[in-house]
């Protein structure tokens, strides 16, 4: 353009009709427009089904949360049996496991509800009980998960001593663990959450372990 | 002389806005009869004003704008929803509990009777009924889902409050199938336990530890909504327990300072 005179009007508008139409002609055409918007839905789209997924944390009704939750709740009556065997049993062996038990699960109910308040969730949930866990229906009966013991079960086992509590204890213990394995289990096949996956292995391998161990006092005791 | 190509552009913009010469159309026929001089708004405004406002406008690409302007607008969008799920979403428990219709909420009201937490034996004295908080006994009552049916010890069931338990309590000798109703949403479940009171004043009262909702049915939705709000939540002790408690019922005895189950 011409900015220091003005002595050519007429030129000086021919040359703004010269210079400036192969300027302006591949700025922003439609087609450009379009793949930009194209492109753009794209990424957002996948940024959103990505980003949940490796940076996110589950939601309210996730597998995950489901798992924590009842597993908090079934770890809980873990840890009250065996307190019960802590205080009350005579056998050493029994105490020793009921404390190693009742420690354990204890700890692991404080990790399963750290990482619900790290996800910002409600340490109880909505949902019925299992109900992250597929074909899960009948599972619950009168609002206790697989291999927990019923409400007379634990009264007896309050009022139980010497053999006969060391017996209910772990005869109870290993059906508990049984149907805890069982969630853990499902859990590691439902999950691709490290941290969740890491403590329900953990759980499945130490209560197998338990398992046996408890196969072999009660093989003892009734031995004796 | 002639600028080079990139500053021909914004040195034409710059002309039209400060030139003030009104509509594109008469600046071009005045630019081409008069005398950039004769112009008011000095030397500099002299020059080379003719054509170009014409040419910026009308060639304004206003595809882009609009196109920009609609992203922009629905990145807000999606941004304002995102902030409004997350600010809802993250409500606290205390105001979801206080949001139920018919809850009192006791922690408000700053009453010591309700807010001291001593552990003392004996039978003690509290000022609401069924008490949602105050002084207790060291062992606290069995809430891991107990459902007990006879009534318990006041005593013992507070220090259930304070570990975060619901306790579900009504009025003694209710319907049959509402008590059956209540015992579905306690049993099994943690931090929940149920007890029956003489002469409660409405049929159902749950409460947890300084927060109470009174209902006259078990079907009431505001029962559930309450439990889910305030379970384990309202506990005063993170971490603490609802096993190891007393699992009797009774008034509370004379010398029971932990005589179960430890504390």
């Amino acid at each position: 353009m011409t900015v220091s005179t003005d002595s050519d009007p007429a030129a000086a508008a021919a040359d703004q009709v010269n210079g400036s139409v192969p300027n302006r002609t591949p700025r922003f055409g439609p087609g450009w427009l379009a793949a930009v918007l194209i492109f753009g839905l794209l990424v957002g789209a996948a940024g959103g089904i990505l980003y949940p997924r490796l940076f996110g944390t589950p939601e309210d009704t996730s597998v995950e949360a489901g798992f924590l939750r009842d597993m908090s709740t079934h770890h809980a009556q873990a840890v009250e049996m065996a307190m019960i065997a802590h205080a009350n049993s005579t056998n050493k062996d029994v105490v020793t496991l009921a404390g190693d038990i009742a420690l354990t699960q204890h700890g692991q109910i404080n990790y399963m509800q750290a990482w619900l308040r790290d996800w910002n969730l409600s340490p109880t949930g909505s949902e019925a009980p299992m109900a992250w866990m597929p074909g899960s229906a009948g599972a619950v009966v009168n609002g206790l998960m697989p291999g927990m013991a019923t409400p007379e079960q634990l009264a007896k086992l309050r009022t139980a001593t010497g053999t006969d509590l060391d017996v209910q204890f772990l005869t109870l213990m290993r059906q508990h663990h049984l149907g805890g394995i069982h969630m853990a289990q499902e859990a590691l096949a439902l999950s691709d959450n490290k941290d969740v996956d890491w403590l329900a292995d953990s759980m499945v391998s130490s209560q197998q372990g338990e398992i046996t161990l408890i196969d072999a006092m009660l093989k003892k005791i009734q031995q004796k | 002389m002639s600028t080079p190509g990139p500053e021909r552009v914004p040195s034409t913009v710059k002309v039209d806005k400060t030139s003030g010469q009104g509509k594109p159309p008469a600046a071009k026929k005045a630019g081409g009869a008069r005398p950039a001089g004769a112009r008011p708004g000095g030397g500099k405004g002299g020059k080379g004003k003719k054509v170009t406002p014409v040419k910026v406008s009308g060639g304004r690409n206003w595809g882009p704008i609009a196109v920009a302007g609609v992203v922009v607008l629905i990145a807000v969008g999606i941004i304002g929803y995102g902030v409004y799920a997350s600010v809802k979403g993250s409500a606290s428990w205390q105001d979801k509990v206080t949001a139920i219709d018919g809850v009192t909420d006791y922690r408000a009201k700053k009453d010591a009777a309700i807010d001291s937490r001593n552990h003392k034996d004996g039978a003690l004295t509290y000022v609401t009924n069924p008490p949602v908080g105050g002084d207790h006994n060291p062992t606290w009552q069995n809430c891991m889902g107990d459902v007990y049916t006879e009534p318990i010890a006041n005593e013992h069931a507070v220090h259930s409050l304070e570990h975060g338990a619901v306790w579900v309590t009504y009025k003694q000798g209710l319907a049959a199938d509402q008590v059956a109703k209540l015992t579905s949403k306690v049993q099994g479940q943690e931090y929940m336990l149920m007890s029956p009171i003489a002469g409660l004043d409405k049929n159902v009262s749950l409460q947890v530890w300084g927060y109470q909702l009174k209902v006259d049915n078990a079907d009431d939705k505001r029962i559930d909504e309450f439990i889910k709000d305030a379970r384990l939540k309202a506990s005063m002790e993170p971490g603490a327990a609802c096993s190891g408690g007393n699992t009797t019922t009774g008034p509370i005895q004379a010398a029971d300072a932990g005589a179960t189950t430890g504390q």
